[in-house]
């Protein structure tokens, strides 16, 4: 007996930004993720309460996967947030941060949402003409003759990432590694168009961090039992493997049947008959000379024992994320079929070595000319292990958007310092003119110009998580931090050292002021005196093509949550 | 989604983690107290007396629990030994980072000055490391390295700082002064071999290598000799007996009869790999097994039974190396721990059904088929997913009725009988009816077999597994293999579940089984757990080729390193505000010359703690306060004399029983006490990284279904909900 319902209406939520539980619920996740940010930033654990995987992170892309939200409001918010952390890894914090309290900000000056998302719009449509401009003292090119700034933007992604349980050393060490791994990936000679090559991340877990390494080519994985026994390879001259794709199962499986039902007669096997299908496969491959056969699923035992004695390396299950790499490498297409074998598919390797890495055993595929390289990552324990690789790939990131954009933004909280006064004096500065194409008073501009810098501030104190204050000064922009617990009588240039990004040092002529104070516009500036930047140290920078676009995801959403009037809801 | 906080002064995790980890207190040191683990549910009991068991026992449920469990499993499958250092090191500098943060100290300088103060111990305690070689020499050859060079203590830290491969090889000074081993006054003994080589610096030495090489004849031995009958040709398995009733009688491997001369080889830092690499044919482990025994020597010596008998059958081939991956153990509960043993090849336990059929083959030379999968005629390899839409139609009535089954059934006996295959070892399953017809036709099956059992049979005899019996051809079947009841002692066969014990061996085969006895049959997995710490910390100690002096002198060293720390921190605070803690956030700069002093410190109360803690349990001392006045006294001496490595290895060679060295030796020969190396080292760092990571963790975000069951629990307002 059926039982019908009868189905309930959808619910129906005015105003939803009005609502206590929004904006406590957005508070709550905003906590959240200031917490995290920086280099001090505070870890989060994640786990399912029932004896689950505990991970400890403060990296947005894991943390925002790990939470179940599910307020529209909220998952509006970390919707875009992980789409900008797809499209560009690194600044996931930056934007969910700087989206959640220009939310706050806005809310707070109670306007019309049309005027301020006119006036937002334009505001950001000044920082990215600025940020893009020659004009704008808070980037710095990337010179790619020295591995100087290369290696200051690897080493800043890692040192933020605290979870990865690195120190000084080690922290140098794989910044180091990513670096080559990522040098490794750029083709020789260069043609109209340049494609990268791939750097696959081999897991050694359980190994001190100072273990890892980068080889070229690709290391695969195989029982130590394999490698005890082996043989001569079979070469086609001193510097030629052939090679052979497959990524069909050679286990012998018979699928594809289809529906409905196949009928066999008894005495006849439809096992024997696939054996013997892939036998004669293997009757091809060792008359071809083939001296590697590489599948990605299983291959049948039998198959094994006759490559095996026909001198025929065999490697299996090396799963979907080695195909492209390995194809990518070694010229060789993958073989999706048992019957028709082309000479065309086949690929080649310089040579074929083994390694062994702790407990581990590894074939060592060398190609001719290689693209493709492995970083045998290593790390104290599992959570740290899966933190550093997320941080890795987000510096591998950093590095492909830096080489299509050779430009750096200024990190440590400078950039978004510097940012807030230049659009401070932009707007204090604003012509009529411009007022009016957006047909708004000078005031509502200002007021709104306003919570946007104070956002910005916002942002960069987050950096800073223990009792501390945050200076600015009014030359540069930049951002300064002291101990909050200075006497009265102090002068703050005796407590300040460096800035954030750690390119101005202490000067004399500098004034301070408290971040998030009152003060008069100022048009910041960059040093003209030498003397005074650091060239010897590591500056802290950040991505510039990810930095830009969570700078425009972060004032969208925002406009977009402010926007929202109903939330419309299905209850069934 | 829940969120709770934790609270920053009196930090939740950091309270789990400390109260979690002084469970662990009395598990330190050489002699444990066993833990009785009680479910209160279902009454069942453990019995733990390592921290690895002991955590695997508790019901941890709280993340922190998790975390500090994960961190112990990762050291345990990595190094198999330091967890109970771990566990301690845990609890105390967690009480010591709670304590920092009382008085108020800023978090990251908590976290930079502890990891950049266990950095600066760890890369500069090398210089206590003493090389194995020495200790393959006996207790009065240890020399201190120091004694002669070391001018002071900038001196040697400047050494260090170089890095631990830069550092001098101690072993190239020992050479330079004992030139001749046979100094040593080894007895003139009956030997089979007797080996000379030339040596890298072009000295002669001798080695007696003491390779009992008795033909024992098939019949039984007269009854005081407590041999048995043995396989004719099998030398491997009369050494071991002899070997067996031997040890009864001696403390130490190297007893008169055995005194191994030994020799020198440069031929170390090899790839680490399973494997520790021994110096060739060097196999007197005696003082160095005796020194890394810690207390447990019934199990180390029988480490050093396996490396025998690894070292006779390398005698043959011509490579030795202690390979750990080539041993396994065989556990008996209820045999007395006597009758604990090493045999080459392989023991285990058969049901007694099988006993005709061992009679039958006892006395031949075997063919052996090895089978990596299931015997059964369902079983399909991995990866292998059959059809289910094919169903099988017959023409002929007559033919249906054989069953597919007994079909396979004839066509395997068919294969086994036709390849004349006698013993087949199988890793999986094996079908009922066709052991039961196996047995009639005189084969022999054994299953469950671990797959390095298979490679080792597979290696000796030369042949490749097979996975479906479809495959057996002649290069599948492998031949000189025998099989035996195993027997103790006193010639009884063992009985045990109605199942016999046998062995299989194989001529040359690598592979030994530790048969392990405990007459408490609660105790078997500690006993089993004890014999595989002594295994890895030998495998370690000559993987690394360097072990460091134990007893609590490198943890003694540490805390006057960071005493000295302390001192320059607090002479540098007027002076050079950053130093050599360099601060990635500028601010912090100026809180760390304040903190610094008081973070050292709380680091070096957690080796302290430790310290006093193995001295108290170690019995020489009534309480750990004592032991407490006794580390300061050593600390002031050490501070007295300027260069602590060379008064700590000077007390090390006293075998000073001040220090927490412990009385296991007899009265005449003092034995020294070594630690490994690499594990040590890491199990600080990975008890500190764990400390540090639950100190930086500020939240708990609880994701899933348990949302709910949070929501309507007492403690739901600790919680924030999403």
């Amino acid at each position: 007996m059926s039982r019908i319902e009868a189905k309930k209406p959808s619910l129906c939520t005015s105003e939803p930004l009005t609502k206590e539980v929004v904006s406590y619920s957005l508070s709550v996740l905003s906590g959240i993720l200031k917490s995290c940010y920086g280099p001090t930033g505070r870890l989060k654990q994640l786990h399912n309460g029932m004896g689950g995987y505990v991970r400890t992170t403060s990296q947005s892309s894991v943390l925002l996967g790990g939470l179940s939200i599910t307020h529209p409001v909220l998952k509006v918010l970390t919707a875009s947030v992980q789409n900008h952390i797809s499209r560009f890894s690194d600044c996931g914090l930056f934007t969910a941060i700087l989206c959640c309290s220009l939310v706050e900000n806005f809310q707070k000056i109670n306007f019309a949402a049309c005027t301020v998302t006119k006036i937002s719009r334009h505001l950001l449509s000044l920082c990215i003409d600025y940020l893009k401009s020659e004009a704008c003292v808070c980037r710095i090119a990337v010179d790619f003759d020295s591995i100087k700034t290369l290696l200051s933007l690897v080493h800043s992604v890692l040192a933020s990432k605290p979870a990865c349980m690195l120190n000084k050393t080690e922290t140098n060490h794989i910044s180091t590694l990513v670096l080559k791994a990522f040098l490794l990936t750029i083709p020789h000679t260069v043609e109209t168009n340049v494609v990268l090559g791939r750097c696959v991340i081999v897991p050694v877990k359980d190994k001190r961090v100072m273990d890892s390494t980068v080889f070229p080519g690709l290391l695969i994985e195989v029982p130590a039992f394999q490698l005890a026994r082996t043989f001569p390879i079979k070469r086609i001259s001193s510097s030629t493997i052939k090679m052979a794709l497959f990524c069909i199962s050679m286990s012998g499986d018979i699928s594809n049947t289809g529906e409905g039902t196949v009928i066999v007669h008894h005495g006849i096997s439809l096992e024997v008959a696939v054996l013997d299908q892939l036998l004669s496969l293997g009757k091809q491959l060792v008359n071809d000379q083939v001296g590697l056969v590489v599948c990605q699923k299983v291959i049948h035992p039998s198959l094994k024992v006759y490559l095996k004695e026909h001198h025929v390396i065999t490697i299996d299950r090396i799963g979907v994320s080695m195909m492209e790499p390995l194809s990518q490498m070694t010229g060789s297409q993958p073989i999706a079929s048992l019957h028709s074998l082309s000479p065309t598919y086949y690929g080649s390797l310089k040579d074929l070595r083994t390694e062994s890495f702790g407990s581990k055993h590894f074939l060592h595929l060398i190609p001719s000319d290689t693209l493709v390289c492995s970083l045998i990552l290593c790390n104290r324990n599992e959570m740290a292990w899966d933190e550093l690789k997320v941080a890795c790939q987000t510096a591998e990131h950093v590095l492909q958007l830096t080489i299509k954009q050779p430009l750096a933004l200024l990190g440590g909280g400078c950039t978004e310092t510097h940012l807030a006064s230049y659009i401070r004096h932009k707007s204090f500065t604003l012509p009529t003119s411009a007022l009016k194409a957006i047909d708004c008073s000078w005031t509502q501009y200002q007021l709104v110009a306003d919570a946007f810098c104070h956002s910005l501030e916002c942002v960069a104190r987050c950096l800073e998580h223990d009792d501390c204050e945050i200076l600015t000064d009014t030359v540069y922009g930049h951002f300064w931090s002291v101990q909050s617990e200075f006497p009265s009588d102090c002068n703050w240039s005796d407590l300040v050292l460096k800035c954030g990004c750690g390119i101005y040092s202490k000067q004399q002529n500098l004034n301070w002021r408290v971040l998030q104070s009152q003060c008069t516009p100022f048009t910041p500036q960059s040093c003209s005196n030498e003397s005074f930047v650091n060239s010897t140290d590591h500056l802290v920078l950040d991505c510039f093509t990810a930095k830009c676009s969570g700078l425009q995801v972060a004032v969208e959403t925002a406009n977009l949550i402010l926007d929202l009037s109903y939330i419309v809801e299905d209850q069934n | 989604m829940a969120f709770r906080n934790v609270n920053r002064k009196r930090h939740i995790g950091l309270q789990q983690l400390s109260s979690l980890a002084s469970i662990g207190r009395t598990l330190l040191g050489p002699t444990k107290l066993y833990k009785f683990i009680i479910d209160v549910s279902t009454c069942e009991s453990v019995l733990a007396c390592s921290a690895v068991r002991l955590l695997e026992s508790l019901d941890l449920t709280s993340a922190v629990g998790q975390l500090l469990n994960d961190t112990i499993q990762a050291q345990n499958k990595e190094y198999k030994t330091g967890m109970t250092t771990l566990l301690f090191l845990v609890g105390a500098w967690s009480s010591a980072v709670l304590e920092c943060l009382q008085q108020n100290i800023p978090l990251p300088v908590i976290v930079s000055v502890m990891s950049e103060g266990l950095n600066s111990c760890s890369e500069k305690v090398h210089c206590l490391q003493l090389s194995v070689h020495d200790l393959y020499k006996g207790p009065t050859s240890v020399p201190i390295y120091f004694s002669s060079s070391s001018q002071g203590p900038q001196i040697i830290e400047n050494k260090a700082s170089i890095g631990s491969n830069h550092f001098r090889n101690p072993l190239v000074h020992v050479c330079e002064e004992v030139p001749v081993f046979k100094e040593e006054g080894v007895p003139e003994v009956p030997h089979s071999h007797q080996v000379s080589w030339w040596d890298p610096h072009n000295r002669c030495l001798n080695s007696y290598l003491c390779t009992t090489d008795y033909r024992i004849p098939t019949s039984v031995e007269s009854a005081d000799n407590k041999t048995m009958p043995a396989v004719p040709g099998s030398r491997l398995i009369a050494s071991s007996i002899n070997k067996r009733t031997r040890l009864t009688h001696s403390r130490y491997f190297n007893t008169l009869e055995e005194k191994h001369s030994l020799h020198e080889d440069d031929n170390f830092g090899g790839p680490p790999n399973r494997s520790a690499a021994c110096p060739s044919k060097c196999n007197d482990f005696g003082h160095l097994a005796v020194a890394l025994s810690h207390g447990n020597q019934s199990s180390m010596k029988l480490v050093q039974d396996i490396v025998r008998c690894q070292q006779q059958v390398a005698d043959h081939t011509g490579t030795f190396q202690f390979n750990i991956a080539e041993v396994v153990t065989c556990c008996l509960p209820g045999l007395s721990e006597t009758d604990s043993c090493v045999c080459p090849g392989y023991v285990t336990l058969v049901s007694s059904e099988k006993a005709t059929v061992i009679r039958q083959l006892q006395d031949h030379q075997l063919q052996i088929l090895l089978v990596d999968g299931d015997l059964t005629e369902k079983y399909r390899h991995l990866g292998f997913n059959g059809p289910s839409n094919v169903q099988i139609i017959s023409e002929n009535v007559d033919l249906q009725k054989s069953s597919s089954g007994s079909l396979w059934l004839n066509c395997v006996l068919d294969i086994l009988i036709q390849s004349k295959v006698n013993l087949i070892l199988v890793k999986g399953n094996v079908c009922e009816i066709l052991m039961e017809r196996c047995i009639l036709n005189n084969i022999l099956i054994i299953n469950p077999v671990s797959l390095n059992v298979l490679h080792a049979f597979g290696e000796v005899t030369g042949v490749q597994l097979v996975t479906y019996l479809s495959q057996v051809n002649s290069h599948c079947v492998g031949r000189g293999v025998w099989l035996d009841f195993w027997r103790t002692g006193d010639l009884s066969k063992i009985e045990l579940d109605n199942k016999v014990l046998i062995s299989i061996k194989a001529e040359g085969i690598h592979l030994v089984t530790v048969v392990l006895g405990s007459t408490v049959s609660s105790k078997m997995q500690v006993t089993e757990d004890q014999f595989w710490a002594c295994a890895y910390r030998l495998h370690h100690a000559l993987t690394d080729q360097k072990v460091f002096p134990g007893g609590g002198a490198v943890e003694l060293w540490c805390l006057s390193h960071l005493q000295k720390l302390e001192e320059q921190s607090l002479k540098q605070a007027d002076k050079n505000p950053s130093g050599e803690f360099d601060m990635s956030s500028p601010l912090l700069s100026t809180s760390l010359t304040q903190y610094k002093p008081v973070v050292l410190k709380a680091l070096a109360n957690g080796w302290h703690q430790y310290l006093s803690r193995v001295m108290f349990n170690t019995a020489n001392y009534a309480s750990e306060f004592e032991a407490s006045i006794s580390i300061k006294h050593h600390l002031k001496k050490i501070a007295d004399c300027g260069c602590p490595s060379a008064y700590i290895l000077r007390e090390f060679n006293k075998g000073d029983k001040a220090m927490a060295d412990c009385d296991f030796s007899n009265e005449h020969e003092a034995v020294k006490i070594c630690d490994n190396v690499t594990p040590k080292v890491e199990a600080w760092r990975r008890a500190l990284d764990l400390v540090l990571l639950v100190l930086q963790t500020d939240a708990e975000i609880i994701t899933g279904p348990k949302r709910n069951q949070l929501l309507n629990s007492p403690g739901s307002s600790e919680f924030v909900f999403l």
